[in-house]
């Protein structure tokens, strides 16, 4: 077993992995979107019925959905492109101690995350007790908690390390050197900024984007624990695999938001690169 | 930019890095504080809810499932995720490029959808669920961390120590046992912790796949859904020194740097 087979025979395991837990599931799980459900079982055929069922009950939940998405993605990025651009220009000193903190932050836990902003925003929580024993507040603010706001701050803190490392990881690819060249030629720290820094930090943009509205888009225990009567479209989609028992329904609205996803993700890609361009 | 604005970057960051660590340092504070909700102010430090942890009739057999799903998914993800680096590095930098990227999709798409996905199909060709089907669903998303870790380091490997052991009569699986692994270990160890803290973390997946039956995280979410009882917090922080442990131990032997 040597040559040119080699390489084909080590990777084989990860691919046959790779085919079995996500290629068939995925091909299998498109084609029941076309099924039918008939008192709790699957009836195999070739119908639209579920995306129909899609367009004309869930527009709502769909929009609110894409909007409460954008908007976390949105400030997800910014938040992350603020602090991968403090620590490569302007706190370079404490650059490692900051990557370190978001690296910690990551791997601290999904559901302890979102368990602990329930702990933070509640009535009883961290935060009123705190403001109301330092005197700043009388009574506890409850719309701290089940509110789309929580929502968002929840979602911003979980997706926040996963904004930071790749815009932090195009920013190193910048040297020290381009941007005191840009200064000597005269240009102002403000154009510097968006004709050198920005255009070049893109591909950590849209890949912090992505991550930070699929995280959002196909989210559904947020917003069942710090959400109020809002839901979103994955609160919609994990009863169907339960209690609803529709599997072909769920499996419409999980393509639905996929391909809306992908959409958004699309579009964000491009306005990027029109914008980096001028 | 004016040198007068640096203290303005350091409040702005000083208030990231709280914004970031606060939710999982209170976690961690609450669950040594004697008064059984999660607020201020602290009274005294007590150990009552680690009791209480131990005693619960569910938690030694989740403590054991998320142990054998995530020791098992760490060996399995380091051996196929070793295999699949060594195979790329020797291919064209092009394809494999393309296949990593391939691999890593899984990790892009929401949880939910992968887990809904996973458990009709499980279901769909008649595989039992249990905590074979909650190893192999997380292998999926573990592998290519592993890859990406691991064929990293192949870049800059000096294949010449390797050709001299082929020169001198090694066969090619000598060769790597001998030459090969002990240079990439400290490499693949990290790769595995990093694999056993995405496990031991993971709850949606889980929950999807496992059928009945818990790990930590889908005992405490069960706990969660029942009322706040504080001894979530034990739990919790025992979820935490278990992911962010293995982590630590993993950055500091892959040496990553951002």
């Amino acid at each position: 077993m040597t040559g040119r087979a080699l390489p084909l025979v080590l990777t084989s395991p990860s691919a046959v992995i790779f085919a079995a837990t996500f290629v068939a599931p995925f091909i299998y799980f498109f084609v029941i979107s076309f099924w039918t459900v008939d008192y709790f079982d699957m009836v195999p055929g070739a119908s639209l019925v579920n995306y129909r069922e899609m367009a004309e009950k869930y527009v709502g939940v769909s929009v609110y959905t894409l909007w409460l998405s954008a908007v976390t993605a949105l400030i997800t990025v910014v938040a992350g492109f603020v602090y991968a651009f403090i620590a490569r220009f302007k706190l370079p000193g404490y650059a490692d101690l900051m990557i370190f903190v978001v690296l910690v932050t990551m791997f601290g836990g999904y559901l302890m995350k979102i368990y602990a902003w329930k702990t933070i925003l509640g009535n009883e929580g961290v935060l009123n007790t705190a403001l109301m024993a330092a005197g700043l507040i009388n009574e506890p603010v409850s719309a701290l908690l089940y509110s789309p706001g929580a929502v968002v701050v929840t979602l911003l803190h979980f997706g926040l390390p996963f904004a930071v490392l790749p815009i932090y990881a195009s920013m190193r690819g910048i040297k020290d050197i381009e941007v005191e060249v840009a200064h000597d030629l005269g240009a102002t720290a403000s154009k510097t900024f968006t004709t050198i820094i920005v255009p070049r930090c893109r591909p950590g943009i849209v890949t912090a984007f992505s991550f930070a509205f699929l995280i959002t888009a196909g989210d559904y225990i947020t917003p069942l624990l710090v959400g109020g009567k809002q839901t979103l479209i994955g609160n919609l989609i994990a009863p169907q695999f339960g209690m609803q028992f529709n599997w072909p329904l769920g499996s419409a609205m999980s393509f639905v938001m996929l391909a809306i996803s992908a959409v958004v993700i699309l579009v964000f890609s491009r306005l990027m690169a029109w914008w980096c361009k001028i | 930019m004016m040198a007068g604005s640096r203290p303005i970057w350091i409040a702005m960051a000083v208030v990231m890095v709280i914004f970031l660590l606060s939710p999982i340092v209170l976690l961690v504070m609450f669950a040594f504080t004697t008064r059984g909700i999660t607020n201020f102010p602290i009274e005294g430090l007590t150990l009552r809810w680690w009791g209480e942890m131990i005693s619960h009739p569910q938690f030694g057999i989740s403590f054991k499932n998320s142990m054998i799903v995530g020791l098992s998914v760490a060996v399995i993800s380091a051996v196929v995720g070793t295999m699949a680096a060594m195979g790329l590095a020797a291919m064209p930098k092009q394809r494999a490029n393309l296949y990593m990227s391939l691999l890593t999709l899984p990790v892009m798409l929401p949880s939910l959808v992968l887990a809904v996905a996973l458990l009709s199909f499980f279901v769909s060709i008649g595989m039992k669920l249990g905590l074979w089907t909650v190893i192999v669903s997380h292998v999926l998303f573990t592998q290519p961390f592993v890859i990406l870790i691991v064929h990293a380091r192949m870049a800059n490997f000096d294949y010449r120590i390797v050709e001299s052991a082929r020169d001198l009569g090694a066969s090619p699986l000598t060769a790597f046992v001998t030459v090969t692994l002990p240079v990439i270990r400290p490499i693949v160890i990290g790769a595995a912790l990093i694999a056993l803290a995405l496990s031991v973390d993971d709850f949606i997946i889980t929950s999807f796949t496992i059928g009945s039956g818990n790990t930590l995280p889908t005992l405490v979410w069960g706990m969660i859904r029942t009322g706040l009882t504080p001894s979530v917090n034990a739990i919790g922080t025992l979820i935490l020194v278990l992911t962010i442990g293995s982590s630590l131990i993993a950055l500091r032997l892959t040496r990553y740097r951002g």
